[in-house]
């Protein structure tokens, strides 16, 4: 503002964080300010109508839903919005940059991998399950499957004595494992057979009864999840003798249903509702499943094979990532064709897995054989948040399922914890 | 100098004002006309011209003119003496008056007044003083100016001594009107407009007048009808013009006439002439003509149209010159050679010569015979007109469709499948999309996760008695219930369930192996071409996946699938008459289809669906119907050394790749030459691949370079495939002058793998 002759534009800011809400006075801002000069701005205003606020907070700057990344007169441009007119800028407090934390060691390369409380279960290409802490410490190596594991789920996590936890593999089954916390002993309890290729993805039910399998023989398979479930039977002879030697006691499980339709592998699975499932397929499609009547319902069509998808229950959409550098953003919820609702580019490689915010609705995650994770807001489709780098090989998982850890597996063996403090959800 | 032109030349001057003076002014009576004269019936008027310049001549000897111009008041003098003259002017001077008007001087004449008539006077014998164009009235002192402008003052002009001369008086209507009745001269009044003065016409001018208004000759006196000689008259006279006695031969017949004529007589007697028929009413009739032959030229005048001018002679050289540069001189030995030259094989043919001055130039010898043969060259070498076709380059070049029209196609490399230590020289995907195998010069067999670029499983082969461990071919079986893949190494064959994908498969794959049972009337009587062993489960390359060997007698360099998976074909380049073996899986018994070596045998393929047998040796593809046992077709690849092929999913199109960078595309259907060629690459072509259900097949070179390519197949036979490159994929390193040595699709997705020499395995999509 010490210049005249440059242009200003009129602005008016409002926040949804009533800690720092302030007055609803227009202000003239030079047009080309940036980011850091409105967050001093708006820490002016706050210093003068509130000493408690301390200064120094950095602010990020929303203009009709979307992220203020270049100078405002640009983005007005760009936008095709009039300078003219008073601006609504809602501001927010800056997302933290992630911290990293730990990186774990494994043996082989980390296929995949989830987090639950204290807890992170991690597969490996060495055919073992691997449960860490949180903080880093090795709690059990799991040896079971006789091929690489390609995906494990916590089914029930939550801080009871036993925990019990789902494997998929290359091996064409999936175990079902109970693991005592106090004993730090791990059991198979049942083996889920009638898979012919290798399980790609697992996905649990909310209620937790029930979980479905996509697999590369282009079958989605729905198991029970229920400790004790009709058609188990014992282990029989001729299973491989690896198994007999984990437990003695391993039941083998049948599909309660199977559902055929996609034309190649199914990468991901993911519980919408009650009963809808959607899958993402290497034959470029999403489709949603009816599982109570066990028909495909819907289907949405993509250009590139699908490697993973994840879907946000807080506000209803899917993300997928795909073999083609970009993640696409998709409304499950919209009939009319298949319509990205986003494309968010900015990885260089296939782009290998992605997960939402447990607790933001904004923000998703992404991890791509470019050794790279991107955390993003769904409010700025041009460019990342923050790059979290460190691995030196193809990341092959990530996860968020503890809202405060982000979790990435990758081909140099190692799984990177950052931790990521959203203050304004308080972990 | 008719007075008609005259008159038409000015004739606004004149307007008739009634009873007003005509103001036209007699000073500049040079310009003065006939006015209402324009029908006057001069016959005379040359006579009198003639006569007129004779006068004039006469007049212009000894005496003057002066002028004299009707005034009231101070002209009567004048005018009663100049009557006087008029009445005492005789026949002559009246004609003299008369010569003078048409002589052009100076005389202006009106219809109704104004008369100005040069006298001629003795004592004047300036020349310049008749022709009085420069003077004026000396009644006028106003000058020639409209008479308007002295409309308000009671005068006009000024006399000598400065005193105004006061316009006569003018009475007002009444008085107009008394004088109108009384005065008994009041028709023959009319004002000078000049100087406002009335003036009475005498009687003269009014029979003037009245001669000019009957168009007569305005002087009553004048003689219209002066006699004169006719001499070229039309009646015969008795004088001749000229006097001369006529010719003699006027009156004596031709001689030579009534000799021709005797002739003539003399023919037709005798019947040599014949009279010209008379036309018969047939021919009469046939008046057809060509409707278009106007159109056809004829041949000379369109030679004449289309000419063609002789080449040019070219110009003479510095070394025609009489005095050429030194450096044209030619030397003793170039003489002497060109001397002992053939005339036609002389660069020149002639010999330079000095001279040192123009005029010493003797007469060149040669000349006649050069226009000779000038003419010669141009009479043996008929020319013709270039016909020059105006060609756009741009539009010789097929409008293809852009790249970007026709995705999907791989365009970047995603995944590097890191883990050989020497060339990989082979590749292979399973038939679900989810493996790959790859062989390389290092001796191991590795078996990939197309996903992940995980290398799942190696097999290394064991040296010991088989010498050369480099993988030269690896091909996994299409069946997608078979699990199993052919490597050949050397000179075995081997068949390794690789124990990846469907449990189901690859137990059941191994269960079918191991209940094979020989069957003892096939094995006997027969000659053994590869020597089949089975890997017993004890053994430790069983573990490996080992389950079959064919030992070969020479050196394998390819091993093929048949589309269902029983048949396999390897091939011996070196095996001369067995160069090519077909084996069947189920039965383990090989047959050598063809008894006879017809070349090298480079590669062999199985048609996807017809019992047909491609085999490529260095310069022709052989097309073997397999059931009837005999050659269908052969392919002229016009290349000098095939290095790999492929077939169409449909059967009918093949690729072939050769070590001179071609690519060629057959159209088995259309022709045994290649339909279309494609050199995009700069080394040698070291394989080329088909894409199963897109429309894409790639090359790689040696360039490290894939160059994939659309390549659509129309279900319309009559539309030729769609052949546009697409895209150039870099990625390989050349090492040790290799660049790719292999490359295959993706079974489903369009992706494409490519080895190279740099020891790494490429994934583009």
């Amino acid at each position: 503002m010490a210049d005249e002759n440059t242009p200003h534009v009129q602005a008016k800011f409002f926040t949804k964080q009533s800690q720092y809400s302030i007055p609803d006075t227009p202000y003239s801002v030079p047009a080309a300010v940036g980011t850091s000069e409105l967050s001093s701005l708006i820490n002016q205003i706050l210093k003068g109508s509130d000493d408690s606020v301390d200064a120094g907070i950095e602010f990020d700057f929303l203009l009709d839903g979307e992220f203020l990344r270049v100078p405002l007169d640009k983005h007005l441009e760009n936008r095709g919005v009039s300078s003219e007119d008073i601006v609504e800028i809602e501001f927010v407090e800056r997302q933290p940059a992630p911290k990293p934390e730990d990186s774990l060691l494994h043996d082989d390369w980390v296929s995949c991998l989830q987090g639950c409380k204290e807890c992170i279960l991690s597969g490996s290409y060495d055919n073992t399950v691997r449960i860490w802490t949180t903080t880093g410490a090795p709690l059990l190596t799991i040896p079971g499957h006789s091929a690489p594991v390609k995906c494990v789920k916590w089914l029930s996590g939550d801080g009871g004595p036993t925990c019990r936890f789902i494997s998929g593999s290359h091996d064409q089954t999936i175990l079902i494992w109970e693991w005592h916390r106090e004993e730090n002993s791990v059991e198979c309890v049942h083996a889920c057979r009638g898979h012919a290729g290798s399980v790609d993805c697992i996905a649990i039910n909310e209620e937790r009864d029930k979980f479905v399998s996509g697999s590369w023989d282009k079958m989605l398979k729905l198991w029970s999840a229920a400790a004790v479930a009709e058609g188990d039977q014992e282990e029989q002879l001729e299973a491989p003798t690896k198994k007999q030697k984990i437990s003695k006691k391993v039941q083998t499980r049948v599909p309660v249903l199977t559902l055929s339709g996609h034309t190649e592998g199914i990468s991901a699975a993911e519980w919408l509702s009650r009963s809808e499932v959607c899958t993402a397929s290497w034959d470029h499609t999403l489709r949603l499943w009816d599982m109570e009547k066990a028909t495909q319902t819907s289907q949405m069509q993509g250009t590139k094979v699908f490697l993973d998808m994840s879907y946000s229950l807080l506000n209803r959409q899917i993300v997928t990532a795909s073999a083609d550098r970009h993640l696409r953003l998709w409304d499950p919820r919209t009939t009319d064709g298949a319509i990205v609702k986003c494309t968010y580019t900015s990885h260089n490689g296939w782009v290998s897995s992605v997960s939402w915010s447990p607790v933001n609705q904004y923000l998703f995650i992404s991890g791509s054989y470019d050794t790279v994770m991107k955390l993003w807001d769904t409010r700025s489709p041009k460019a990342p948040l923050y790059n979290m780098s460190g691995h030196e090989e193809k990341i092959l998982a990530v996860d968020w399922s503890i809202p405060s850890l982000l979790l990435s597996g990758a081909a140099d063996n190692h799984l990177k914890v950052f931790q990521y403090n959203d203050e304004k959800h308080g972990t | 100098m008719s007075s008609k032109s005259r008159s038409k030349r000015k004739p606004d001057q004149f307007d008739f004002v009634d009873k007003g003076v005509n103001d036209s002014d007699s000073s500049e009576s040079e310009e003065s006309v006939y006015s209402g004269l324009e029908e006057e019936p001069d016959t005379s008027e040359e006579d009198q011209e003639q006569s007129s310049n004779q006068s004039d001549n006469d007049s212009s000897d000894n005496d003057d003119d002066e002028d004299i111009t009707l005034d009231d008041k101070s002209g009567l003098e004048l005018s009663t003496e100049q009557r006087k003259e008029l009445s005492t002017a005789s026949d002559d001077e009246l004609n003299e008056i008369n010569d003078q008007r048409y002589t052009g001087n100076v005389k202006s004449q009106n219809r109704k007044q104004q008369k100005q008539i040069t006298v001629k006077t003795a004592d004047r014998p300036d020349e310049y003083d008749y022709d009085s164009s420069d003077e004026e009235d000396i009644r006028n002192t106003v000058g020639n100016i409209p008479l308007e402008w002295y409309r308000e003052y009671p005068h006009i002009g000024y006399d000598i001594e400065g005193n105004r001369l006061l316009k006569p008086e003018k009475g007002d209507q009444l008085d107009e009107f008394l004088n109108k009745m009384d005065n008994p001269n009041y028709w023959r009044t009319v004002t000078n407009k000049m100087t406002g003065q009335n003036v009475v016409l005498s009687k003269e001018d009014l029979g003037l007048i009245q001669n000019l208004q009957s168009s007569k000759h305005p002087d009553s006196m004048a003689e219209n009808y002066q006699p004169w000689i006719d001499f070229f008259t039309h009646e015969k006279m008795i004088h001749p013009v000229t006097n001369h006695p006529q010719h003699k031969r006027s009156f004596i017949p031709s001689k030579w006439e009534k000799l021709k004529v005797g002739q003539m007589v003399h023919a037709l007697k005798m019947g040599w002439m014949k009279p010209t028929k008379a036309k018969t009413e047939e021919e009469e009739e046939e008046n057809f003509y060509m409707l278009w032959k106007e159109d056809e030229e004829s041949e000379i005048t369109r030679r004449y149209r289309a000419h063609l001018p002789a080449p040019k002679m070219p110009l003479p050289s510095h070394a025609e010159s009489y005095n050429p540069p030194p450096e044209y001189l030619l030397t003793k030995e170039e003489e002497e050679k060109w001397q002992n030259m053939e005339p036609e094989e002389r660069r020149m043919n002639f010999l330079p010569q000095k001279y040192p001055s123009l005029r010493l130039v003797p007469a060149y010898k040669r000349f006649i015979n050069e226009r000779f043969e000038r003419c010669l060259d141009l009479y043996l070498c008929p020319r013709k007109p270039k016909i020059r076709m105006n060609i756009n380059p741009e539009d010789l070049i097929p409008k293809l469709p852009k790249p970007r029209d026709l995705q999907p196609f791989p365009t970047a490399q995603a995944i590097v499948y890191r883990g050989h230590s020497d060339i990989v020289r082979t590749i292979s995907v399973d038939p679900t999309g989810q493996w790959l195998v790859s062989g390389s010069d290092d001796g191991s067999v590795r078996f990939w996760e197309v996903s992940t670029g995980r290398c799942m499983k190696s097999i290394t082969m064991e040296t010991g008695s088989l010498g050369n461990m480099c993988i030269r071919s690896v091909a996994w079986n299409p069946h997608p219930d078979v699990s199993l893949v052919a490597i050949a190494m050397g000179q075995t064959v081997i068949l390794v369930n690789p124990g990846l994908g469907d449990k189901m498969v690859t137990n059941n794959t191994d269960n079918v192996l191991h209940s094979f049972s020989p069957t003892e009337e096939e094995s006997m009587g027969k000659k053994v071409y590869a020597d089949w062993s089975s890997i017993d489960t004890s053994d430790k390359r069983f573990e490996n996946g080992f389950r079959l060997l064919l030992q070969h007698p020479k050196e394998v360099s390819q091993v093929t699938w048949h589309g269902r998976g029983d048949y396999f074909a390897s091939v011996m380049p070196k095996g001369d008459s067995m160069s090519v073996l077909i084996h069947q899986l189920s039965r383990r018994r090989s047959q050598n289809p063809f008894n006879k070596s017809k070349g090298m045998v480079q590669c062999v393929l199985f048609h996807p669906v017809r019992p047909f047998l491609f085999v490529a040796t260095q310069r022709y593809v052989r097309v073997y119907n397999l059931l009837k046992q005999e050659l269908s077709k052969k392919l002229m690849t016009n290349c000098k050394w095939v290095s790999s092929m492929a077939v169409h999913s449909g059967g009918d199109n093949i690729i072939i790749g050769s070590y001179d960078c071609r690519l060629s595309w057959f159209d088995l259907d259309v022709s045994t030459k290649p339909y279309q060629t494609l050199r995009h690459h700069k080394r040698a072509v070291r394989a080329v691949n088909y894409h199963r259900k897109y429309p894409l097949f790639a090359s790689a070179s040696d360039d490290g370079t894939v160059i994939v390519c659309h390549g659509m197949v129309y279900n319309d036979l009559l539309k030729n495939p769609l052949i546009v490159p697409v895209k150039i994929l870099k990625g390989h390193a050349i090492s040790h002058d290799l660049g790719v040595l292999d490359c295959v699709f993706h079974p489903s997705q369009p992706w494409v793998f490519s080895c190279g020499a740099d020891t790494t395995i490429r994934l583009f999509t």
